[in-house]
């Protein structure tokens, strides 16, 4: 049977949580709680304890994979239903994430370029990770994390040695308790996109392990938007992070080593892409598989061809322009994700505390549609 | 008195695709005149008819290759006891022809590899690999002597893999003098050749090595069994059999290794990978090979482990050089300016006034002069050849920035470029740099830096689909292995390389005994 190792499964999820959130995030935050938004990004750990701690249980209390452990636990007909919504919401996720990237490209680096071009080739290379299985789509997750992140460590690292300024900070912990619980959920609902966790669990050898792996996830996560968000307070200061459509870029763009090395926004945008392309990606196949086990296909890379236009057109289709987008997702995605990935979940761990467990919740049957399929 | 009668030979008009697989008949005349048909044409076949100095005398008849054996020997140790030796019958003469066989076999011939044959096929792949066959008149056997000996090149250093320090000596293109390279670097008896035959026409000998318990058992299988799978005419080069055995057949990232040089083959041997060699070629295919192995040279291990550690290192950089520089300059030139601090920027600038061609034409246009004349100058004869690209380089590289067709920093970025592309240690990587760095350099052309990311993703999905011999292709660095990763992008000290790479089945993976410590 196929399976993918516990850093594997490290790298998916953060890629799904990580690259999108590290361009929004740091912003709204600094938005609601000021000089004291790397307090909500600490605080982010809780919620994210909580979540991994739910994704965990509906697993121990399945003998199946999601989106199969849907049918399990509510019936068929309820089951089927919300395993479709699924299929749009991995599909809308995938498409939000690609438009996003692509009108923050176009806004800031190649202005002349139609977004159709760069939704074509991402999609080009997406179909491609996609149609080569989830084996090798987990390992190109393993090189793009590898390469990227120790970069994005190491970037704001410089950034916050560069620019120190703690001053920038204070006051401490001035802020009220709504701007506080605002910050918080808006960096927390990301982590609810680590729901592919229930199907990718029962590709791992040790479902023991699985909750290590979140938090690490989450710890990372954390981290991540930590550094962003202080490099950002003390290079930029609050007044020019509001101005700003993406403070975190404008960091890095204003970054200077050694008097020669200047505007490296760019290498730093091309080092995203990797995990825009992840971020674009795992939603996709999580719908192109989800839509295999809802209908009992045989396999799920035919899928990818089809799906890659329903993305295209969705994404184009989204919006006008990148205020347009900014908008949606200020207002909107929060609102759709935390009901898809968090509640939803939630109302499933509520009826699982009723449940007994699984005679066999460790793994997938050999031979059964999510070993065959993947 | 002993007496066999002689029968008539009959007409034979049996295609030679049947005759070739008879049994051989206890009638001479019959098997010479088979043998005439096969062999009709081959003027460099030698059938010496004798008599065997028994009572009475025996007809029998020797047959080889000119070329191909020891003459010395087939006259004193076959030729000189079947004619003198009067030991061939007891004194009542009563002796069948299997006992006399025997006798001969066991009592008269004084040469070392002796045994027997019994068909026709047989007899032709013994002769044409340089055997001496002798066949008694009514005897349904035959017997072969190992006399095999021919002209080849003695054992030089390889010209492709220079290394300064550590052993010398190259794999030469017959194979037995090959395992006995190898099997003088490991005296155990774990350390395993296994024969097989490849080819209908050439009949070549194909060689398996690998040393039990550390090869994994499921690999050497599957190896072997794509290699019996083989239907070819002619086998000439382990590069033949490659593109049949390679788990992804349609690729230019190639999934094996090659070596000359037999202390880094009973390296890769003893890390528990599967070589295989053909006669006639001193090269040594090896699978499986993961990608990052292309970036180790042989030498790594005969120096300081730290020196080889930062010249591992170079290397790497070397890689990225060779396969972006180009592109990168691209993408900075026409697309991002502004990573460019003012005054190299005005420099830059400055030698790029007048060049009638876009930073993209140029750079390709100048890449593929340059892959030109290194091509040149690997067709071109030995002595002539350095001499040739080197003054090639100079006089078009300089005529074009007198013309101005190109750009100074663009020659000085294509010749680091070229030059970053020779220290990779493995002539496969090159040729993936090589053609790689053009796919990098369109995509520049087109979307700059973007470009370069989104080829570099595509370059990663596609090599992460691939594997040799199921060892995934960018293994250690994914599927992820820390503890690997160790001995990959720097070297690690002896003391602390305790265990060999692991193998998917590998049943022995330490190296060193647990006492051993540094």
């Amino acid at each position: 049977m196929f399976r993918i190792s516990h850093f594997q499964l490290y790298c998916i999820l953060l890629l799904l949580v990580g690259p999108v959130a590290f361009l929004e995030t740091p912003n709204i935050l600094i938005i609601h709680l000021g000089c004291n938004a790397w307090l909500a990004a600490i605080g982010t750990i809780v919620p994210g304890i909580l979540l991994a701690a739910m994704f965990q249980y509906i697993i121990k209390k399945s003998s199946q994979p999601f989106p199969l452990l849907l049918e399990e636990h509510l019936g068929k007909i309820l089951g089927k239903f919300l395993g479709f919504l699924y299929i749009l919401a991995f599909l809308l996720a995938s498409s939000f994430t690609l438009r996003l990237f692509v009108d923050f490209i176009v806004t800031n680096v190649l202005p002349q370029t139609p977004i159709s071009v760069f939704i074509g080739v991402l999609l080009l290379v997406g179909f491609v990770a996609i149609k080569s299985g989830l084996e090798n789509l987990a390992r190109c997750c393993e090189l793009v994390t590898l390469l990227g992140l120790p970069f994005a460590f190491l970037i704001f690292l410089v950034a916050i040695i560069e620019n120190w300024n703690p001053g920038n900070l204070l006051p401490f912990a001035y802020m009220d308790l709504t701007s506080f619980s605002l910050g918080l959920l808006s960096c927390s609902y990301v982590l609810g996109k680590m729901l592919p966790i229930l199907s990718l669990a029962f590709f791992c050898p040790r479902q023991e392990k699985i909750r290590q792996v979140m938090f690490l996830v989450i710890s990372t996560y954390v981290a991540l938007m930590l550094a962003t968000t202080l490099a950002t307070l003390m290079t930029l200061d609050i007044s020019m992070s509001n101005i700003a459509t993406f403070p975190t870029f404008s960091t890095i763009r204003l970054l200077h080593i050694a008097d020669f090395i200047q505007n490296i926004d760019i290498v730093f945008i091309g080092i995203w892409i990797m995990g825009v392309f992840g971020s674009v990606t795992i939603p996709w196949f999580m719908a192109c598989y989800t839509a295999q086990q809802l209908f009992a296909l045989k396999d799920y890379r035919f899928l990818a061809a089809p799906s890659s236009l329903i993305i295209g057109v969705f994404s184009i289709l989204m919006g006008k322009n990148i205020l347009e987008l900014l908008a949606v997702s200020m207002h909107i995605i929060p609102l759709l994700y935390s009901f898809v990935f968090i509640l939803l979940p939630f109302l499933l761990f509520l009826l699982t505390l009723f449940k007994p467990y699984p005679e066999s919740a460790t793994l997938a049957e050999p031979g059964s549609k999510a070993e065959s399929s993947a | 008195m002993r007496f066999i009668k002689s029968k008539k030979p009959e007409k034979i008009d049996i295609p030679p695709g049947e005759l070739v697989e008879q049994a051989l008949s206890p009638v001479l005349q019959d098997n010479r005149e088979k043998l005439r048909i096969l062999l009709a044409g081959c003027s460099d076949v030698v059938m010496r008819d004798f008599m065997l100095a028994s009572h009475p005398p025996t007809p029998g008849l020797l047959l080889y290759f000119d070329g191909l054996v020891d003459k010395e020997q087939v006259a004193l140790h076959l030729l000189q006891p079947l004619l003198t030796e009067q030991n061939t019958g007891d004194s009542s003469g009563n002796l069948s022809p299997d006992e006399m066989l025997k006798r001969v076999q066991y009592r008269i011939l004084s040469i070392s590899e002796v045994k027997t044959l019994s068909n026709i096929e047989e007899l032709l792949h013994h002769i044409s690999s340089g055997d001496t066959v002798l066949l008694i008149d009514g005897c349904s056997s035959g017997l072969v002597a190992g006399t095999r000996s021919w002209q080849s090149r003695a054992i030089q250093t390889p010209e492709n893999e220079i290394t300064i320090y550590g052993p010398k000596e190259g794999l030469s293109e017959t194979l037995r003098f090959n395992t006995a390279l190898l099997r003088r670097r490991i005296k155990s008896t774990n350390f395993k050749i296994e024969n097989m035959v490849i080819g209908k026409l050439s009949k070549t000998d194909v060689a398996l090595f690998y040393i039990e318990h550390i090869a994994p058992r499921p690999m050497v299988e599957e190896l072997k069994k794509r290699l019996e799978a083989i239907d070819i005419d002619a086998v000439l080069d382990p590069r033949y059999l490659v593109e049949f055995v390679a788990d992804e057949k349609r690729s230019i990232f190639t999934q094996e290794q090659y070596t000359e040089k037999p202390d880094r083959l009973c390296g890769y041997l003893l890390e528990g990978r599967i070589a295989v060699m053909v006669d006639g070629s001193p090269m040594a295919l090896i699978v499986p090979v993961s990608f990052l192995e292309y970036l180790i040279s042989p030498e790594d291990y005969y120096i300081n482990y730290i020196a080889a550690s930062l010249f591992r290192l170079l290397r790497l950089g070397a890689f990225a050089i060779a396969l972006l520089l180009p592109s990168l300059y691209v993408a900075v030139i026409t697309y991002h300016h502004e990573m460019v601090p003012t005054p190299l920027l005005l420099t830059l600038a400055a030698t790029r006034q007048g060049v009638p061609f876009p930073a993209f034409v140029e750079a390709l246009l100048l890449d593929l002069t340059f892959e030109l004349l290194r091509e040149a100058g690997l067709r071109l004869p030995r002595a002539v050849g350095p001499a040739v690209s080197i003054v090639g380089a100079l006089i078009i590289g300089d005529a074009a920035v007198r013309a101005g067709l190109v750009s100074t920093p663009m020659v000085v970025i294509i010749a680091a470029t070229g030059i970053a592309s020779f220290a990779s240690p493995s002539y496969n990587a090159g040729i993936i740099i090589r053609i790689a760095r053009f796919a990098f350099l369109i995509a520049s052309g087109l979307l700059g830096f973007l470009g370069i990311m989104i080829a570099l993703i595509l370059l990663f999905v596609r090599m992460a689909s691939l594997s040799s011999l199921g060892l995934p292709y960018l293994a250690p660095l994914a599927p992820f292995n820390w503890q690997q990763l160790g001995d990959i992008f720097i070297r690690r000290p002896w003391f602390e390389n305790r265990k060999r790479p692991y193998l998917e089945g590998m049943e022995n993976q330490w190296r060193q005994g647990k006492s051993t410590g540094g």
